[in-house]
């Protein structure tokens, strides 16, 4: 019997049809850029060739040239480099080798400001130092000896991981920034002489794989980011999420081409992720509510701690995903808080999501995470991210945006002051929805794919268009919300079935003094919620004190522990930090 | 045979003519913090940017390395060739007069916004950063973060009162901030629920100190930090970026912010009067006075060029390091003489 369920468990969750095994695709991968039919062959080419043996002699001239001061690009500079040096293993020419290690004398890449420069920045440190050991200060462009750079990029690199692993990532869940995480563990797992440094990257590649095989629909990274971008945010395939979906686990469309950060991934530590990871990664079979704790990036004003407690929870079945945190501001700019996506079967070009913002910018907002000064911050900030003091943007958290979610339930309530810059709410409408009904009761219902979706604005509201399609839902009031209801369709004959069951719904709300819902959701529970207070279930406060690090059927974790059990039918597998070990059962 | 035009008994009154008539060799270098930032982010292209300077009888040279965010420069008194960064990447002692950097912190420091070295306790260098004020007592071999000022650590400015050691007084989100004791207990000396965005202490009178604030306007001490109270309207509403006391002549200062661009005043701070005739812009990061030519000040103009006064702000003319967002200038005194 349990032989018979394993076999059904394997048979549900087997990797995307029609994608080719993992040695292919990476095989795939590194060819792209080792051959590469235009561009401008960069580091990634010469990375790409070394690994594959190829053209030692083009390699190291190529290399030279792009040695040659000024250099730029900091830690984005640092990572190719490091590979490059990593996977000569005796090809390259002394006089690139020389350009090699003189750049890293002559050239001094800025630290940045971010979690993701730092990895970057100090795994670099710590995989040239270890190249290049015994060598003085006068060697370095810090002016340290190479066991000072070492053992400073140690420390640090141990401590994100310890508290990665006790509190959560602050750039957590990202779209695009997942590959600038992935990608310093790579090297080190594969790189790293030390034993120790070499597991926990190891075991950290499982982490973040594991957190992020949990929460993709089809490859695609759901719901709340830390981070994304105003195109990802839309076309939610369309990422370095994506791209390593289709690489390790064979999920979505091919990307063409792939990001580099997939690239050097793989030319360092092409493994094979765990079978257990595998299927988490693509059963979709049975729905359920994963949680996830993380913290804000580093809050260096207006707070009494530095990092303060992000509540994730995500809903996730084979149709559609609802993923959400409890709104604020928990990052600076790309923040990306609540959304609904639904499955489509090719995900290129399309805009497979639904939900809404209040477009808040401020130097408030900007000093909490920068060293900005208050009369160019935001000016500087829109030179790179355009959108940022936009008010028809949908990209980014407010401090008046406060949401709840269970289930496929999401409960969405603002109350911005008067005087705010943009005094409205956004919604976004999808230009790639089945069906689209506004109902005369206030409810709007919407089918993307097989997800239909029940929304229900709390104040009027009118559409404006979106460039590149779709429509924007605006709506401006200060005290606003939104109730939204999703389901599969499988669950309804049709749109007009699910109309009239949401409709049956006792909904009450109020919006003054302050936004209150009371809402009976689909699956039976009553959710109440006030703007600024706990949620209740059913009675009951949401108890935020109680948030795993990670809670669901696949994942779990307790704040502070250093551990993460996987789990999968009788599949287990623990890594744990502590003390660097990985225990796996794999099942009957 | 033609007698050397150097020979002879008028030689000695034509030398000492020439000599007179020769400039004197610089006494100061002035060091500028400065970027190029046009659409600069972390990992774009960053024009030549960092550390500048500029001696009496030459032009800008660029310092070290090409570095985004080095936004305060100190000197050692006793090694004027030694100088302190507060940079993104850390604390960095540049020394051979700036041109040979190391970085002198590690990972638990970052994004540095003034450095303040200690005249009277040698090795001694405060800074501020981000999550509060370090210090390196032994020149930078190790160091500690100080006790935070009270209720929030972020710290903007940082200056050790010259007239006694481990007296420093600090700025950050909520105000300025004393302390007797080398920065291990604080106290509120004013400007309360303000950020403070630079502090200096007069060359003439210690006692006399002045803040610039975020919206707040200028504080001023007159009983050597102990507290600050505001000076009157200058700048009340807007953003204050910088300070410079004139140490050639006493009683005149100048401020430098956006909206109200650069404020000179003649009589120590009782009143101030605009100096933009001649500045293409109001919005002005960094100021700072010449102590070799009286009258002579410089104003550094948001993304156009470092500008230079000889009739203290009357009129303008530009001096160089164009496109920046020059954060703060220092003239220091020449190494060896």
């Amino acid at each position: 019997m349990k032989r018979a369920a394993w076999l059904v468990l394997l048979a549900a969750s087997a990797p995307a049809a029609g994608a080719p095994p993992l040695e292919v695709r990476i095989r795939e991968l590194i060819d792209y850029y080792a051959h590469p039919k235009r561009g401008d062959f960069g580091y990634a080419t010469i990375a790409a060739r070394l690994k594959l043996g190829e053209d030692p002699e083009w390699c190291s001239r190529r290399l030279v040239e792009l040695l040659r001061p000024p250099l730029t690009g900091d830690m984005f500079w640092q990572f190719p480099v490091t590979a490059v040096a990593y996977l000569d293993r005796g090809q390259l020419s002394p006089e690139a080798r020389s350009a090699l290690r003189e750049a890293w004398r002559t050239y001094m890449p800025f630290r940045g400001d971010t979690e993701n420069h730092w990895l970057l920045y100090y795994t670099s440190m710590y995989l040239m130092a270890q190249l290049w050991p015994n060598e003085p200060g006068e060697t370095w462009f810090t002016g340290k000896s190479s066991e000072e750079n070492q053992r400073e990029a140690a420390a640090w690199i141990d401590s994100w991981i310890r508290l990665t692993t006790s509190r959560g990532q602050g750039e957590y869940d990202c779209t695009h920034y997942i590959g600038v995480y992935l990608l310093p563990m790579s090297y080190l797992a594969a790189w790293a002489r030390d034993p120790v440094m070499k597991q926990r990257a190891a075991m950290m590649i499982e982490y973040l794989l594991a957190d992020y095989a949990a929460e993709n629909l089809d490859g695609i990274y759901v719901g709340s980011h830390a981070r994304t971008d105003d195109t990802m945010v839309l076309e939610k395939w369309r990422s370095v999420a994506g791209d390593f979906g289709y690489l390790l686990f064979g999920l979505g469309p091919k990307p063409e081409p792939m990001a580099g950060y997939a690239l050097y991934y793989a030319l360092a530590s092409a493994c094979q992720p765990p079978e257990i990871l595998q299927r988490i990664a693509t059963d979709r079979s049975r729905p359920y509510t994963h949680y996830e704790r993380k913290r804000t990036r580093n809050r260096w004003r207006f707070h009494d701690e530095r990092h303060g407690p992000v509540y994730k929870t995500t809903y996730v079945r084979r149709e559609y995903a609802v993923s959400s945190d409890q709104g604020g501001i928990l990052q600076p700019i790309q923040q990306h808080s609540w959304d609904v996506t639904w499955a489509v079967d090719d995900p290129r070009g399309v805009h497979n999501t639904f939900f809404t913002v209040h477009p808040y910018s401020s130097l408030y907002e900007l000093q909490t995470y920068f060293t900005f000064g208050p009369d160019f911050g935001v000016e500087e900030v829109v030179r790179s991210k355009r959108t940022y003091d936009s008010p028809d943007k949908l990209l980014g958290g407010s401090p008046y945006e406060k949401i709840f979610q269970d289930q496929d339930t999401v409960i969405v309530l603002y109350s911005i002051p008067p005087g705010t810059r943009f005094p409205h709410i956004n919604g976004f409408i999808s230009k790639d929805l089945n069906e689209f009904v506004e109902d005369s009761s206030g409810w709007i219902f919407l089918r993307g794919g097989q997800a239909l979706i029940a929304a229900r604005p709390l104040q009027p509201y009118s559409f404006k268009p979106i460039q590149g399609g779709g429509r924007r839902l605006f709506s401006p009031y200060l005290n606003n919300g939104i109730v939204v209801q999703v389901a599969a369709a499988s669950e309804f004959a049709d749109l007009a079935a699910f109309r009239r069951t949401i409709l049956e719904l006792p909904l009450e709300f109020r919006l003054e003094p302050r936004p209150a819902v009371r809402f009976r959701s689909l699956r039976g529970r009553t959710l109440e919620f006030t703007y600024g207070e706990a949620p209740r279930v059913d009675g009951r406060p949401l108890d935020y004190a109680a948030w795993p690090l990670f809670g669901g059927p696949f994942l779990e974790a307790e704040v502070d522990s250093q551990q993460l059990l996987m789990k999968y039918g009788s599949m287990r597998r623990r890594l744990d930090f502590r003390n660097n070990t990985v225990l796996s059962q794999d099942g009957p | 045979m033609k007698p050397d035009c150097y020979s002879g008994t008028k030689m000695p009154a034509l030398v000492l003519l020439l000599a007179l008539a020769a400039p004197l060799p610089a006494q100061y270098r002035l060091y500028a913090c400065m970027r190029v930032q046009k659409n600069w982010v972390a990992g774009a292209p960053l024009p030549t940017s960092g550390l500048f300077v500029r001696p009496a009888l030459g032009d800008w040279e660029h310092l070290g390395f090409n570095h985004p965010l080095v936004v305060a420069v100190d000197f050692e008194p006793r090694d004027p060739g030694t100088l302190y960064l507060a940079a993104g990447n850390g604390l960095i002692q540049a020394s051979d007069a700036g041109r040979r950097w190391r970085i002198l912190t590690g990972h638990e420091f970052t994004e540095l916004r003034d450095v303040s070295v200690d005249p009277n306790s040698p090795g001694t260098v405060y800074f501020a950063h981000t999550a509060g004020i370090g210090v390196t007592r032994d020149g930078g071999r190790t160091f500690e973060n100080l006790a935070p000022m009270p209720r929030r650590p972020y710290a903007e400015a940082v200056r050790v009162d010259r007239t006694h050691a481990g007296r420093l007084v600090c700025g950050g989100e909520s105000g300025l901030f004393t302390s007797e004791d080398g920065g291990r207990t604080w106290r509120l000396a004013g400007a309360a629920g303000f950020q403070i965005m630079r502090i200096e202490q007069s060359p003439h009178d210690p006692g006399h100190w002045l803040a610039a604030t975020q919206q707040g306007g200028l504080f001023v001490s007159t009983d050597g930090a102990a507290t600050f109270e505001n000076s009157g309207n200058v700048g009340v509403g807007r953003n204050l970026y910088d300070i410079a006391f004139d140490p050639a002549q006493p009683g005149r200062i100048a401020v430098a912010g956006w909206g109200p661009g650069v404020l000179v005043s003649q009589d120590g701070g009782k009143s101030w009067r605009p100096r933009n005739q001649g500045l293409p812009g109001a919005e002005i990061w960094s100021v700072a006075f010449d102590p070799e030519r009286p009258g002579r000040l410089l104003a550094g103009v948001h993304e156009e060029a470092l500008f230079v006064s000889e009739d203290a702000g009357r009129s303008w003319r530009r001096y160089g390091l164009e496109g920046s967002v020059v954060y703060r200038m220092k003239f220091v005194p020449e190494a060896a003489r």
